[in-house]
């Protein structure tokens, strides 16, 4: 059935072109064009439409979203952009609409914007989880695989793994994969890309997570900067609901952007000698001293032995700040992680499995 | 300084933290300093390093004022001035080595700069042996510091897949910087621990044979963090203490200056400027 469309765009050559773009193929049925939203707000009922296409490189535009999701709760929107704007397209997004498509567009890319777009799972503004770690080997990243493929599954909702440990990047061998493109690529093409055109740089792990890896070599690390790396997280935004960075270890460029940008940062440490916990707690200073709202920074710890409510209480005492979880040591996590087969995962009854999922319950309950 | 007088410097430097570099530096740098050698334990893990916590040490100076004040006014700096002395007196002897302490804030480390470290790395050359402990990343301050070194020591531990992924990333970009391959010392940490993966199979992957393995022992070195003193005073006798003698040994028994030539300072690299060839410019 063809999708009977509104069309909203005050740019009167644009508008003709569009208009003619749309009414050539036999997917779309134009039943409006409006130049003005007001009028389209208003009249846009008696035609009963399915997709509304949007001019939203008007901010004024962008201002009425709102009012279109609540008057029509059920039509899909798509917003039109003439170059990729993140700041427009992250506003349009957080109003609910399913994405944004750059314009003039050919009616193909409307019908595999839709298709991507749905895969995202959701609507509304994307929520953006940082992994940093003052040393490495702190399990941030078992931390954030198992956390990723347990939220996707709760939620039905999709999530991307961004490895951003450029230099020394797991991800792709805790899922035994070998990546087309990498991170790396993914910025280096960013400003020629849209976030349709983005999708196929991850890699499918599960039908709603993909992992975008970090590059083989280290010194490709070098091309990636922190406004790259920002604009790719942006991006990605539009196409996952969640959008995880394991990032490398310690301050650099990338962890402090990154860091200051997500919803969320978990300070991962893993319980070994003990000094761990001063390492943290200078983490944690910084970010207070950074003004990264101390709120959104939350300390966890792993291989906590034991992982009891006493044990986190005690740790808390000695960091001086709250902590978002602490998790037991699993042995079977290092096999797991071996044959790349964390897919598979870790047996849900161990307590490793049930601290990860109160975890991402809290996530989903944005109590974090 | 003497005319031809140059300390050895060695680097402990990994592709993984958490295994045991601080650990390395500091036992092979007291080692070092039994055999009556004049030794300086440089922390070059700016944000996170442990050598001053582990020693229960209480420096007046770190390198982030020696960084400030070289800037400041190179001219009437002295180095000696910024090192903390570390003394220990037991039942195995005593050791007597020199520090150069991280900066106490994160926030410091990240105002020092590659080639005022490159400079003060040079003023100690009035020590027998310089060792400097890593952080575990290609940064420029580490492939400046791994340039100038003498000898590199590659640690590894190999019990988890991506471990030794990296241990192989980090050893092929290291020859990649076409260093002599007699400078790079490949190090396996906790060798003896029960683990799935066969330290021969990583020495095949890698083309390279483990110069040195020292064995597992937590509780040992879990003794040691809590006296804040090498090995050799808390377990005299264990295989771990024994095999960093051993290790040390390698490096003193320098026999002609050819085996063990101190490095010539390098021209000042830009973080991986060796490579920028690869692609295309």
């Amino acid at each position: 059935m063809a999708y009977r469309v509104i069309l909203i765009e005050k740019n009167k050559a644009m508008h003709d072109e569009l208009n003619e773009t749309l009414k050539k193929s036999p997917d779309f049925e134009v039943m409006a064009t409006y130049s003005e939203v007001n009028a389209a707000l208003g009249q846009s009922g008696m035609h009963n439409p399915s997709l509304f296409l949007v001019d939203v490189d008007d901010p004024e535009v962008v201002d009425m979203l709102p009012a279109f999701v609540d008057i029509y709760p059920g039509v899909m929107i798509l917003g039109m952009l003439s170059t990729w704007n993140p700041d427009m397209a992250q506003r349009a997004v957080g109003y609910g609409i399913l994405g944004c498509i750059k314009k003039p567009f050919r009616t193909s890319d409307i019908l595999e914007a839709i298709e991507v777009y749905k895969k995202r799972g959701g609507t509304g503004a994307p929520y953006t989880i940082a992994f940093f770690s003052p040393k490495g080997r702190a399990g941030r990243t078992t931390l954030a695989a198992l956390l990723a493929l347990t939220l996707a599954k709760k939620t039905n909702e999709s999530v991307a793994l961004i490895d951003a440990d450029l230099q020394f990047g797991d991800l792709p061998i805790f899922f035994d994969i070998e990546p087309q493109h990498t991170v790396v690529d993914a910025v280096h093409d960013l400003k020629m890309l849209m976030p349709v055109s983005l999708a196929p740089y991850f890699h499918v792990i599960t039908k709603n997570v993909g992992l975008l890896s970090s590059p083989d070599r280290p010194e490709y690390a070098e091309l990636v900067d922190a406004e790259g790396l920002l604009g790719l997280v942006q991006m990605a935004g539009h196409l996952f609901k969640y959008v995880f960075i394991d990032l490398p270890a310690g301050f650099n460029p990338l962890s402090v952007a990154v860091t200051n940008f997500a919803d969320v940062n978990f300070v991962v440490a893993m319980i070994n000698t003990g000094l761990e916990i001063e390492h943290v707690k200078r983490s944690m200073a910084l970010f207070d001293m950074r003004k990264v709202q101390r709120n959104k920074c939350w300390p966890i710890f792993t291989r906590v032995n034991p992982c009891t409510p006493d044990k986190k209480m005690q740790l808390e005492m000695q960091l001086g700040y709250p902590i978002a979880e602490i998790f037991p040591n699993e042995y079977n996590l290092v096999s797991v992680a071996n044959s790349g087969q964390i897919l598979q995962g870790v047996p849900s009854d161990t307590l490793m499995m049930r601290t990860i999922d109160e975890l991402a319950e809290r996530i989903i309950r944005r109590e974090l | 300084m003497a005319e031809g007088r140059s300390s050895i410097i060695i680097s402990i430097f990994s592709t993984g933290s958490g295994i045991g570099k601080t650990i390395t530096a500091i036992n092979l740098a007291a080692g070092l300093a039994k055999e009556g050698y004049a030794i300086c334990l440089v922390d070059l893990d700016l944000q996170f390093g442990d050598i001053v916590k582990y020693l229960k040490l209480e420096p007046k100076y770190t390198i982030a004022d020696a960084n400030a004040d070289f800037k400041n006014d190179a001219e009437h700096f002295n180095v000696k001035d910024y090192l903390t002395d570390y003394h220990y007196k037991g039942k195995g002897g005593e050791i007597r080595f020199s520090v150069l302490a991280p900066p106490r804030m994160i926030y410091d480390a990240y105002r020092i700069d590659v080639d005022v470290v490159e400079n003060l790395i040079m003023q100690l050359n009035y020590f027998d042996f310089i060792v400097l402990d890593l952080s575990a990343v290609f940064s420029t301050l580490n492939v400046a510091m791994l340039d100038m070194s003498t000898i590199i020591n590659f640690l590894g531990v190999i019990d988890f897949l991506p471990s030794v992924k990296n241990f192989k990333i980090g050893y092929d970009t290291l020859v990649r910087f076409e260093y002599e391959g007699s400078k790079i010392r490949l190090v396996e940490n906790r060798a003896n621990s029960q683990k799935l993966i066969d330290g021969r199979d990583v020495e095949r992957l890698l083309g390279e044979t483990f110069f040195h393995r020292l064995p597992n022992d937590f509780p040992s070195v879990n003794k040691s963090i809590l006296e804040g003193c090498p090995l050799m005073f808390v377990a005299p006798d264990a295989p771990l203490t024994k095999s960093f003698m051993e290790l040390s040994g390698e490096y003193t028994a320098r026999p002609n200056s050819n085996q063990l030539n101190p490095a010539t300072p390098a021209e000042p690299q830009g973080f991986f400027t060796k490579f920028f060839d690869i692609f295309g410019n």
